[in-house]
């Protein structure tokens, strides 16, 4: 067997330096927060932007039916978060860009999932990959094989840009105005670890469309939606996009409003970088459920709102990466591994006619196809991964995406090779049929792992599509393209607003009990980039969810009039009919009578809603000072293990970064352009600070400050052993002094009433 | 053996009635959580029957997780470690007699009335951990004597160890004996029942 060796050594010029860099420093943070030397909200907040997410039962309790049991963990004294223990298992969320996967991707995803979580890639309605019950210690090697095959975990929760999403469609797409997918990258990788997306009070998303119809891109529920246009200038074809802002689900669903009906291309990240700065600058960052920029732009009205975003924009410092992507629209063009063929004549495999019906698309490149994989509940094995990824290699090459209603799409399939594609599939039980109907049906991970769960969405999900197959709903022409999909609380991360028939977990108080209930929620509409949502019609018990799909599905199959879809039929029948059949379904038996109502789907436990927990979707607002000041400390930290190492120069450079960084934390709230440049740094940090004494201490004046100058300007010059430890006790006085001036300063700083830092152990590196 | 995240497969007997279904063990495996069967701290049950041949139905614990494991289409009981390791020299033993505890529990539950059996001739044992312990011939010649000790101890007779799966699997070994036995007796040659880990409860 193979020696003591770690990932880290394994991988080494695998990883990307500055990806490898960031997860060095995450895995030192959770040392320092093991040792009590982070205060627990800032480093929620740290390991929440490394998409390391809290699950449920995480705060040590348990329902068990009867009471609510300790979960006794080893080190029960620790915590990852306000109430998170530290050995709780959490989620683990993986960014996937705009759903784009390489089949050596694939093969490590599946490999984390088989080794740090329970087997399963879970597919979100984000184009996200979830691996659950994953615990913190093992975060740093993940992410590490992850950052070895080309993927971050960086601000995949948190208040951050998330994942930016787009059309799986895009680039091969038959009604696109042009490929999304280059705009996307290029997005993401601006926006990932920006200056000006650091200080949000919530998150925010951005979504791509190639047109304007098809639903792919939901772009009507994001705060940033962009849908793809070509305009005719000066006889030149011109790209751009029509730009929506302040759209969103939730409790309080808004539709995105029209910012710009034609954003040329080269002002895409300028815009992006504008807005983001006037939602970090005038967003809420104390009401978390006033937070989002939906609220911001409600408030300000949008004219108002686009007002300062343009006024922003026209402030920026002019950045060469604003339009340098533009020269290389390529960069994510994938290459076929198969020429384009035709379908050869059958006979074909069992079910091939079905599943090509419902599961293949035809590609704009004649002779290609897509072909969608239906994941149950965006489920796949540890198994089923590697054996795609061998599928991807042969048929498909690296075009594998992961789509917004949990499932995956291979892309770039050869229409020749349709048959031996589905029978490879289907060795791999990745052949089912339905993908985009009424048994495909969409649900968020609800009480099953989420914190915030109120009623089981999987549970009810699968139950549901097992009935509808059963029953044959899935070939009946009339209802099987109607969507389901399933939330497990108002959050709506089960996107149940634009689906026709939707369902959002509450719970009800019934003969004294608990019952678990999903609220119904009818006629959103899933075409037009999700463009209308549905209305609450009332609460229907769990148990009962089936029954009344069964009965408004057979209604509408018998009762719609030519090409009526299902929310013209909704409004044509009357919302009062179907708030009847609700009523009907209402009445329970006691529980004496019958119990199994007063359980949820899929979980024997007697209901309660006492397992939830405060949810992590909304982070922790840690002003960006705070957090700028901790990385310093943690700098700081370094300085002194690269020293114990024998690496002096190595902790001369990480001291001086400590102060840098300070000082930078500190200037940038009163010159937000600053750039990373040390002498700009410098420059600044003297006039705002030094020049003005605000950094004076009440004692040793501008003595800490000094340290900073010298520093600077000698180049970090340290030779002697004694003069780097000087340089370090300097470095750590300078800090100090930048959390002082902090504390005085306080919220002309942009610190809170009560700040995270303000509990927290005094800087002891 | 530096390597501590170590799974031990033990393969259900098919039944000559009706198979229960993978959402029968759902509230057995609650049941063990509320009443603390398993020495060991347990928190979730997780359902994964609606994935085809997969991990079925997982019972989450802190130390170790115990699957009612469908991999392969062939169901099983799986104890898979994932931290507070016994000590190096106790590692191996410590999972199979895990595995062979889980394994009886079930076949006495008295909610699965007798209907799940497990084979005492067929262990499928796995290594969690590629870094540490690639699907290799060499990982399997640093392993191979500490089996050969274990499983000599616990069939008292012929048995055979090969290597299977490709380089992209986990380091996996079946282990298949002839020798008539019981899982009972198995356990019993192991030492019985595991010792308590540290984050275990109070049975009740």
């Amino acid at each position: 067997m193979s020696g003591a060796r770690t990932w880290k050594e394994e991988l080494g010029p695998e990883i990307p330096e500055a990806w490898g860099r960031e997860i060095d420093i995450f895995e030192t943070q959770i040392e320092l927060r093991k040792k009590g030397k982070i205060e627990e909200k800032l480093f929620a907040e740290t390991r929440l932007r490394r998409g390391a997410y809290g699950q449920r039962y995480d705060n040590g309790q348990r329902h068990d039916g009867q009471t609510t049991q300790t979960l006794v963990y080893p080190s029960a004294e620790n915590t990852k978060g306000p109430m998170t223990l530290w050995d709780a298992p959490g989620m683990h969320r993986i960014k996937i860009p705009f759903g784009a996967l390489t089949a050596d991707q694939l093969d490590v995803l599946s490999e984390l999932a088989e080794e740090y979580s329970d087997r399963i890639l879970h597919v979100t309605t984000r184009q996200d990959i979830q691996l659950h019950f994953v615990h913190i210690d093992d975060t740093p090697d993940l992410m590490r094989r992850l950052a070895a095959t080309g993927i971050t975990t960086r601000e995949a929760c948190g208040n951050t840009v998330r994942n930016v999403t787009a059309c799986p469609m895009a680039g091969v797409c038959q009604t696109q105005a042009f490929d999304v997918t280059p705009y996307a990258n290029a997005i993401t990788f601006f926006l990932l670890g920006h200056d000006d997306t650091q200080n949000f009070g919530r998150k925010f998303k951005v979504a791509f469309s190639g047109c304007k119809d098809n639903p792919c891109g939901l772009t009507n529920f994001h705060d940033m939606g962009l849908i793809a246009r070509t305009r005719v200038e000066n006889g030149e074809v011109r790209r751009g996009f029509e730009l929506y802002v302040g759209g969103g689900l939730g409790a309080v669903p808004q539709n995105a409003q029209l910012f710009d009906d034609f954003l040329r291309e080269e002002e895409m990240l300028p815009i992006a970088q504008a807005m983001s700065r006037v939602f970090a600058r005038l967003g809420e960052k104390t009401n978390r459920a006033k937070a989002r920029l939906k609220f911001l732009v409600k408030k300000l009205g949008l004219e108002e709102f686009k007002r300062l975003v343009l006024e922003e924009r026209a402030a920026l410092r002019p950045d060469p990466r604003w339009t340098a992507f533009l020269t290389n629209l390529h960069v994510t063009d994938e290459e076929p591994v198969r020429r384009p063929g035709k379908l050869p004549p059958g006979p074909y495999p069992d079910g091939f006619e079905r599943w090509r019906a419902s599961n293949v698309i035809p590609q704009r490149q004649a002779g290609y196809v897509m072909a969608v994989l239906t994941l149950p509940l965006g489920d796949l094995t540890s198994d089923q991964g590697r054996a795609l990824a061998e599928i991807a290699r042969r048929f498909s090459g690296d075009a594998i995406r992961t789509t917004a209603d949990q499932n995956m799409m291979l892309r770039w399939v050869s229409e020749a090779d349709l048959p031996a594609l589905y029978t490879a599939l289907r060795g791999a039980a990745l052949a089912s049929a339905g993908a985009g109907t009424i048994t495909d049906i969409t649900a968020c991970p609800g009480t099953d792992t989420c914190k915030l769960g109120i009623s089981s969405s999987r549970a009810l999900a699968a139950e549901l599509g097992r009935q509808l197959v059963d029953t044959g709903l899935g070939d009946d022409p009339q209802a099987r393209g109607l969507h389901i999909k399933a939330s497990g609380c108002f959050n709506a991360c089960g996107q149940h607003h634009v689906a026709d028939i939707g369902f959002l977990g509450v719970s009800r108080n019934v003969n004294g009990r608990r019952v678990p209930h999903f609220q119904l929620v009818v006629g959103g509409q899933w075409t037009n980039n999700g463009g209308s949502y549905g209305l609450a019609i009332g609460a229907v018990p769990s148990k009962r969810v089936p029954e009344v799909v069964k009965r408004l599905t057979a209604r509408y199959s018998a009762e719609k009039q030519d090409g009526e879809g299902f929310s013209a039929f909704v409004n044509r029948i009357g919302k009062k009919s179907i708030r009847a059949l609700v009523e009907e379904m209402q009445v329970l038996p006691s529980y004496d009578q019958d119990r199994s109502f007063y359980s949820d789907w899929g979980d024997p436990r007697e209901y309660t809603i006492d397992d939830m927990g405060v949810g992590e979707c909304a982070g922790e607002v840690v002003p960006i000072v705070e957090m700028g000041l901790a990385a310093s400390e943690r700098e700081i930290f370094e300085a002194q293990i690269l020293v114990d190492e024998g690496n002096p120069s190595g902790a001369v450079k990480r001291a001086y970064s400590a102060m840098l960084e300070a000082a930078r934390s500190l200037t940038r709230e009163k010159s937000p352009n600053l750039s990373s440049d040390p002498d700009e740094v410098v420059a600044e940090f003297r006039k705002h600070f030094y020049d003005t004494q605000l950094f004076f201490d009440p004692y040793a004046g501008g003595k800490f400050a000094q340290y900073f100058f010298r520093v600077h300007e000698e180049h970090q010059n340290a030779q002697t052993p004694e003069a780097v430890h000087q340089l370090i006790e300097e470095a750590t006085l300078f800090v100090d002094a930048a959390h002082q001036c902090y504390a005085r300063l306080g919220s002309a700083l942009g610190a809170p009433a009560v700040s995270p830092l303000a509990a927290a152990s005094p800087p002891s590196p | 053996m530096q390597a501590y995240k170590l799974q031990v497969k033990i393969f259900a007997v098919p039944s000559t009635g009706p198979t229960p279904s993978l959402e029968t063990f759902i509230p057995v495996l609650h049941r063990w959580i509320k009443d603390h069967v398993l020495r060991e701290l347990m928190i979730d049950v997780a359902n994964y029957a609606h994935v085809p041949d997969g991990p079925g139905v997982v019972l989450i614990g802190h130390g170790s997780d115990t699957f009612i494991d469908e991999t392969g289409g062939r169901r099983g009981v799986m104890h898979s470690r994932k931290r507070e390791a016994p000590a190096p020299e106790e590692r191996l033993g410590d999972a199979f007699r895990r595995a062979l505890h889980a394994a009886m529990l079930l076949e006495t539950e008295p909610a699965l009335a007798g209907t799940v059996r497990f084979s005492p001739n067929e262990f499928l044992f796995r290594i969690n951990d590629r870094l540490l312990a690639p699907n290799t011939d060499q990982t399997f010649a640093a392993m191979k004597a500490e089996l050969d000790t274990l499983a000599a101890r616990m069939f008292e007779g012929p048995y055979e160890l090969g290597r299977v799966g490709d380089a992209k699997s986990l380091f996996s070994v079946k282990l298949v004996s002839p020798a008539p036995s019981t899982l009972a007796t198995l356990l019993s040659r192991l030492g019985g029942p595991p010792a308590a880990s540290q984050a275990a409860p109070v049975p009740k």
